[in-house]
């Protein structure tokens, strides 16, 4: 193919991503220094706003909130997506119905799946789950005005909307695996335990660590299900960073633009560090190619 | 189907990958009753809002809940009658409708000279569609708030479906690149030998070829633009509101505005449940072939 040719056939898609994700993202990194206000020309304060976000409990709490987030919904998707994985593998003529199902939670908007949850679990609204858990324990659990019980609703919300993903992947995996490296470790003798921990995880740990990480990046920028499901998500402190962005730089008018494109900045940092490993893979094949 | 789908290894179908394997049936029922129970859970936030929203508003959300109960669809008529789904639901549609073709017209051509055309600029344009594809929302589209009113399009599907065209490109592109890449360049080299130009080759011999991944990026970005609630919820107000703007705007609501909330939530997910089975053999193949996942 030829330069001429190459750049032809990019330009449409280049100019449009230039000018709709490039230049908001210099505007977010240029407000990012300035105190302003939208459709107002910045004062410049240079890095005022990146110390204050720094020094703001709010955010710190947020941080934290979403790192824990994204500890545990990541481990059980690891776990969960290869049980669930191993078993679907297992099926036979019932395979495309299970993996239909399984795919429902994926296509669901996530506002509205995070809304389908919470009714579940409200008992203003007759939630069923929270009646059988209330009636088991004898107390009820304010899903939604206490903390933990709130992050365990969150966290299973997550989870049950990521698994397919996890799932679908791993087993592509999965089915990877040669046949007969399987048949010679059960000739061997091999209970299924260790097969599955001395052979079959060994050989599918790039998959499970390209889940992990997209996993990652996917709940380090949680948002749109806590409205959903944490409407008191500022004080109950389960506020995502995602969420604080939207809370400071939005809700009320957006007083403090400069403040959220600053923590914006920072998650992009984080998340550019978290894609080195893909991004010296692509140059690499780009060298020997 | 053709090639390209048949090369992904989950759409296998029983008999052609592995040899049947008999099994112990003890544990084969085993499976089954935990495969069962699995997808009862995914499946039940689903039901039992299907449930809350049949039932008579009097004893919708009454707690204890109420198990029995002579189904009605008026949550349903109030909605139509009451609110302007009709106009979310077009709204929605229009902006998943317009972001899709947009998508695929500009990100085929790219895609494919991305595909056949190694090198540092190559993999440049990659890794800064890998970056975009991972970026936190906020940091694109607080900057379209603002530019949209600058612009004066601000609460118009035009804008929210030119963002979501933006947003979406990187992973089309990454999602497509990888189909053509699986197409061998011998079949571009026989198609110009033959006297087509590199655009003829395109349009006339590879995309064709490759129909299966062109229905698949199309249903990904489809999807993508249909369950969008961030960006729709920011470059939005009252005219271009879509679906999912609108039912987490009824969340705060009381007791029949959340009933036509739940009632909304169902109209929209029937739909897109009966996709995940007419279209799972692309969905499976876009999750495992898009290697950066959206």
């Amino acid at each position: 193919m030829r330069r001429r040719e190459f750049l032809g056939f990019v330009t449409p898609s280049v100019l449009v991503m230039a000018g709709l994700l490039v230049l908001p993202l210099y505007q977010t990194i240029v407000w990012s220094l300035q105190r302003v206000n939208y459709g107002e020309a910045g004062e410049y304060v240079g890095f005022a706003n990146y110390a204050t976000a720094l020094a703001d409990p709010r955010f710190g709490q947020a941080v934290l909130f979403t790192v824990q987030l994204t500890v545990v919904v990541v481990i059980a998707l690891i776990i969960f997506g290869y049980l669930l994985a191993v078993l679907v593998n297992s099926l036979g003529r019932s395979k495309p119905f299970v993996l239909g199902v399984l795919l429902v939670s994926y296509v669901v908007p996530h506002v509205v799946g995070g809304a389908m949850f919470s009714w579940l679990f409200n008992s203003n609204f007759g939630g069923v789950l929270n009646y059988a858990i209330s009636s088991v324990l004898g107390t009820d659990i304010l899903w939604f005005a206490d903390a933990w019980p709130n992050r365990v609703m969150v966290a299973l919300n997550t989870l049950w909307f990521m698994i397919p993903f996890a799932m679908l992947v791993i087993l592509a995996g999965l089915q990877s695996v040669p046949e007969e490296i399987l048949e010679a470790a059960r000739i061997d003798g091999a209970p299924t335990w260790r097969v599955h921990w001395h052979v079959i995880i060994p050989s599918v740990r790039g998959v499970l660590g390209f889940v992990a990480i997209i996993s990652i990046m996917d709940v380090l920028r949680t948002f749109d299900q806590l409205v959903a499901l944490s409407p008191q998500a500022v004080q109950l402190g389960n506020e995502s960073v995602m969420l604080y962005v939207f809370n400071v730089a939005f809700q009320d008018g957006g007083q403090q633009l400069g403040l959220g494109s600053a923590v914006n900045v920072l998650l992009i940092a984080i998340i550019a560090v978290m894609l080195y490993p893909f991004i010296r893979g692509i140059a690499r094949e780009a060298r020997h190619a | 189907m053709s090639a390209t789908l048949e090369r992904t290894p989950v759409v296998t179908t029983p008999g052609t990958g592995r040899p049947p394997r008999r099994r112990w049936t003890a544990r084969r029922y085993f499976v089954g009753g935990i495969l069962v129970l699995v997808c009862w859970a995914m499946l039940s936030p689903i039901i039992w809002t299907a449930m809350s929203v049949t039932k008579p508003t009097d004893v919708a959300f009454l707690n204890p809940p109420v198990f029995f109960y002579e189904p009605s669809l008026q949550a349903f008529v109030d909605l139509w009658e009451t609110t302007q789904f009709y106009q979310y639901l077009i709204n929605t549609l229009v902006v998943a409708v317009i972001s899709t073709v947009v998508a695929l017209v500009i990100g085929l051509p790219a895609a494919y000279a991305l595909a056949r055309m190694p090198g540092w600029i190559s993999a440049v344009l990659l890794i800064a569609a890998l970056v975009f594809r991972a970026l936190p929302r906020f940091a694109v589209v607080l900057p379209m708030y603002d530019l949209s009113r600058a612009l004066g399009v601000y609460d118009t599907t035009f804008a929210v479906a030119a963002a979501l065209v933006a947003i979406n490109q990187p992973f089309s592109i990454w999602l497509l690149r990888n189909f053509f890449a699986e197409i061998p360049k011998e079949i571009d080299e026989a198609a110009m030998v033959d006297g087509c130009s590199r655009w003829q080759t395109l349009v006339r011999v590879i995309i064709p070829l490759m129909g299966p991944g062109v229905l698949t990026a199309g249903i990904f970005m489809f999807l993508f633009a249909f369950q969008e609630y961030l960006t729709a919820n920011i470059l939005t107000d009252i005219s271009a509101r879509t679906v999912p703007v609108f039912i987490a705007t009824q969340l705060g609501q009381t007791l029949p505005m959340l009933q036509q909330a739940g009632a909304a939530a169902m109209l929209l997910t029937l739909p897109v449940v009966a996709f995940a089975f007419v279209a799972q053999r692309y969905l499976v193949a876009g999750l495992n072939a898009g290697s950066v996942k959206g």
